[in-house]
């Protein structure tokens, strides 16, 4: 009997020596928080100049993370649903902002003239591509994949974070049918009305995380 | 099993077949879709097919190193493999039967998927009406996406052709194959979950896991649940465990039940369950937790004990150490203590002091030996709870016996250590440095089927917490103990105010034997609740053989042989009802005793709550002295039962004497990890239970069936 405690305890302390607690990863601590403040930041564009989120307030912002590489960014590009959703935006008075998270060295890194390429061979129409090779952005949003959408309201408030619509498919032809969810939410914001859909699953390829430094 | 059986009966009809009608016999897998990361085919446990039976295809992908294909559920990103079926013959096909997945991290993202070669299996139904000699088209037109980094999807139209024979013709090979994987996928769990909000986490209760399984991960269907790459940490109380999941931050559950599969690791093995929980009404259609909730959404109870902060926990740990001095099993030993300072008081105060302070150290070890054999056994994932010791009959009836050898000493019926110290006190005044530090660990060793009110709380927070402020609680709690008696060393003025050693004291002395018996009668009565009258013969057996010894050892002693030759017997003896007890004293199952009240289910009380009831629910054992207590006080008082008859309340117990893993999960969801625990329920559907304190009276008893029943209004929101 006493050996036998003993030994226990032994095993005991042991396991407790060894015991470590698993952090949780950066992602699960994301600010990104729908009707919480937008997280803010300050990214450079594909022209060279520091954009911040401060600058749009008083407008709704949407964030778009691409990778033009990834095939479910190509579905919504290719079938020229992203630029049409884009230009329809741009009408609404809304800012569209296409970030780009991936490090040098990974699908769809790009520099500021290739993004300004990309955009004018596809006939996009973001107000600004954003260059994040450091994934700032995406850690503070906890983005995903691509596309992963986020829209902020006028008062800077997080509105709808998710999928760009609600068939998660490389296919083209999921595109048919296909409802928009960024689509639906800027419509509600824009009657006053609360966002119904306000966080969705998002779906594509995975973002191509730089190794935080 | 039936594999063996299946190729053995089948391999002379397949040889008579292929000798008969060489063209009858097809290859069971279908020509290959290939890229560079992945080879699909599609692989039948059948050369040919009979009207109406049931078989297995596999779509087989065999991907290059690097590469993942996803499971139903693709996590972070992904999209899951998919077969449309186009099949002759009116056949149908059941969905993929989908193997245990991978968590394959793609920092600091994680995917649920597969590598290598995996095998998705697909039962395929031949109506009884298929046509004998017509041939069965099997046509599946797979898409899947194949990730290293980057992602391509990949689609293949995969075909069989097979015929259908008035007997099924097995392919061994490819039988064995899919079986294969099909043996190894999530085994139905031999139990229900249940999902309960905790805090702005989810807590996924899982009773009756194998005591040894660890490393636990809970693989959702939904991709709406958790967030897929957070730290899925578990705790264990019996053998249920909880893992506390982060909501995912599109977080939405559609119905009453939520499935998955849970992978762990059992002696080495990896293992995988299909798990299927109950979910908390309070979380069905709830968003995720949004930062400013609208008022419509119900904020759900936090738990009392998990949602201690450390703080309280070590003030109450504390007061509940303070408390356990008054209990009657340690009262005794510790007055004890107090006269033998009174005595000593007279020669030397630093000798008073420094027996105060090996006494300190005693119950110090003790119990940090106690907390740390719980936190660990907890981290290994073995049992636990406070009081768990007092589930094992054998401890129970030593317990027993200590407290028996106690009150004997007491008696003066024999003596211990009288040639070490001079001068013979007993056990509990036993002069010495080591007397005074087994004196310590003697009290907290009788301490331990008391629980005090107030340490409920605490150590149900110091057993879900990392292990070093688990145990800063149990330090709080020890000091708490010890601090009577060091106090009482360290001021002589209290000392002063105790009469002057005399008669009285043995007097006294004696008198203390009486509760130390009546401990021992206790115990006793609950090993024969454990262990039915086979109990109670090893317990008076026990305490036989224990009083026999120390009479032995007590008549024989200063003759060296006489010596000698006594505790040879007395080991004899000691070893002989030791292996009596053990042998004897086999916990039965403990069902409903519980008399007018009724067997609590967590099923019950959601039913219950559905008529409208409330409902009471006493979470108790037969060796916890606060709930014998709190039962005798409140609960069978006649103005408490007259309440609970006029509001119609529900009363049920929950036994926890013997090990009951939906108990320990019931006390873990409240954040407990023993009893007494004492749920007023509303009688409204789900709603969220009101924990009433650990002592009792009727009043407030009565008062909280009141608030249950809707009669009076909750003053006190918390």
């Amino acid at each position: 009997m006493k050996a036998h405690l003993t030994r226990q305890t032994l095993i005991a302390g042991l396991a407790l020596a060894g015991f470590s607690l698993a952090a949780a990863p950066a992602l699960a601590q994301s600010a990104a928080k729908i009707g919480a403040p937008a997280p803010a930041f300050e990214a450079v564009d594909s022209d060279g100049k520091t954009r911040k989120l401060s600058e749009f307030a008083g407008k709704t912002v949407i964030l778009e993370w691409t990778n033009h590489d990834c095939p479910y960014v190509r579905k919504h590009y290719t079938s020229a649903t992203m630029q049409t959703l884009q230009k329809d935006m741009a009408k609404e008075g809304v800012v569209w902002l296409s970030v780009i998270s991936s490090p040098v060295g990974e699908q769809g890194h790009v520099d500021g003239a290739k993004a300004n390429e990309l955009t004018k061979s596809r006939n996009a129409a973001p107000a600004a591509v954003l260059l994040d090779p450091n994934s700032k952005v995406a850690r503070a949003y906890g983005a995903t994949t691509t596309p992963h959408m986020y829209i902020i309201d006028p008062k800077g408030t997080l509105a709808y974070m998710g999928a760009i619509d609600d068939k998660p498919s490389a296919g083209a032809a999921s595109l048919e049918g296909a409802k928009s969810y960024v689509r639906q939410a800027v419509a509600e914001l824009k009657a006053g009305k609360p966002v119904s859909e306000a966080s969705t699953k998002a779906y594509g390829c995975a973002v191509k995380y730089a190794p935080v430094s | 099993m039936a594999y063996p059986l299946t190729r053995q009966l089948w391999r002379p009809v397949v040889l008579a077949l292929a000798v008969l009608a060489p063209g009858l016999a097809q290859a069971a897998e279908s020509s290959a879709v290939t890229s560079p990361r992945v080879t699909a085919t599609l692989l039948s446990s059948r050369d040919a097919v009979a009207p109406g039976e049931r078989f297995q295809v596999a779509l087989v992908q065999k991907i290059a190193p690097g590469w993942h294909t996803y499971w139903a559920n693709p996590g972070d990103s992904g999209e899951p493999t998919r077969i449309a079926w186009t099949l002759s013959q009116g056949a149908t096909a059941s969905e993929i039967q989908w193997p245990a997945p991978k968590a394959i991290p793609v920092e600091p993202l994680v995917n649920f998927g597969f590598e290598g070669t995996v095998l998705l299996p697909v039962e395929i139904t031949v109506p009884a009406e298929a046509k004998i000699g017509e041939r069965l088209t099997l046509q599946a037109a797979a898409t899947w996406l194949v990730c290293e980094k980057i992602c391509i999807p990949e689609e293949g139209t995969l075909t069989l052709d097979l015929p259908v024979a008035s007997a099924a013709v097995a392919d061994a090979a490819a039988e064995s194959r899919i079986e294969g994987t099909r043996a190894r996928l999530p085994a139905p769990a031999g139990f229900r979950g249940r999902l309960a909000a905790e805090g702005e986490a989810l807590a996924l209760m899982l009773p009756g896991l194998p005591a040894a399984a660890t490393d636990l991960r809970f693989f959702p269907l939904s991709d709406t649940l958790i967030d897929h790459a957070a730290a899925q940490d578990m705790r264990r109380a019996g053998d249920a465990a909880a893992l506390r999941l982060a909501r995912s931050s599109a977080f939405k559950i559609a119905g009453g039940e939520i499935a998955g599969v849970l992978t762990y690791r059992e002696s080495g093995l990896s293992r995988a369950l299909s798990v299927t929980a109950d979910v908390d009404p309070v979380l069905v259609g709830a968003a995720a937790a949004p930062a400013t909730p609208p008022a419509t959404v119900s904020i759900p109870l936090p738990a009392e004990g998990a949602d201690l902060t450390l703080w309280a926990a070590l003030l109450f740990a504390f007061a509940g150490g303070l408390i356990l001095n008054l209990m009657p099993c340690v009262l005794p030993v510790l007055f004890i203590k107090a006269l033998g300072f009174a005595q000593l008081a007279q020669a030397s105060r630093s000798q008073v002091r420094e027996q105060g302070l090996l006494f300190l150290a005693g119950v110090l070890v003790t119990f940090m030996a106690l907390a740390t054999l719980v936190i660990a056994l907890g981290a290994l994932g073995t049992s636990v709870g406070w009081g768990f010791q007092l589930q094992s009959p054998p401890l129970v009836i030593a317990l027993a016996v200590v407290m028996t050898l106690i009150g004997l000493n007491l008696l003066g019926a024999f003596e211990i250590g009288a040639s070490a110290a001079g001068v013979g006190h007993g056990l509990a005044s036993r002069g010495g440095r080591l007397g005074a530090f087994m004196t310590g660990a003697l009290a907290v060793v009788v301490a331990t089927p008391c629980t005090a009110p107030f340490m409920g709380a605490a150590i149900g927070y110091a057993v879900t917490q990392p292990p070093l402020l688990g145990l800063s609680v149990f330090l709080s709690l020890a000091l708490g103990f010890a601090l009577p008696v060091v106090a009482l060393s360290f001021a002589p003025g209290l000392l002063r105010l105790l009469p002057k050693p005399g008669r009285w004291m043995l007097v006294l002395k004696q008198a203390f034997a009486f509760p130390m018996f009546a401990t021992a009668i206790w115990l006793i009565w609950v090993a024969s609740v454990q262990a039915g009258p086979g109990g109670v013969l090893a317990a008076l057996v026990a305490v036989l053989a224990a009083g026999f010894v120390v009479w032995l050892v007590g008549v024989t002693r200063g003759s060296g042989f006489g010596r000698l030759a006594s505790s040879l017997a007395a080991v004899l003896v000691a070893c002989g009802a030791g292996w009596f007890v053990v042998q004897s004293a086999v916990p039965e199952a403990t069902q409903a005793r519980a008399g007018d009240t009724q067997v609590w289910t967590p099923e019950r009380v959601v039913a219950l709550q559905a008529e409208g009831r409330p409902v009471f629910v006493n979470f108790t054992a037969a060796w916890c002295i606060t709930c014998l207590a709190n039962e005798r006080v409140a609960l069978s008082r006649q103005e408490v039962k007259d309440a609970f008859a006029e509001l119609k309340v529900v009363y049920l117990k929950a036994d926890w004497t013997n090990r009951n893993s939906q108990i320990a999960m019931a006390l873990a969801e409240q954040g407990r990890a023993g009893v007494p625990l004492y749920l007023f329920y509303p009688g409204s559907k789900g709603a969220q239970p009101e924990i009433l304190p650990q002592l009792l009276t009727p009043d407030m008893v009565v008062t909280a069936a009141r608030r249950a029943a809707g009669k009076e209004v909750r003053t006190a929101a918390r």
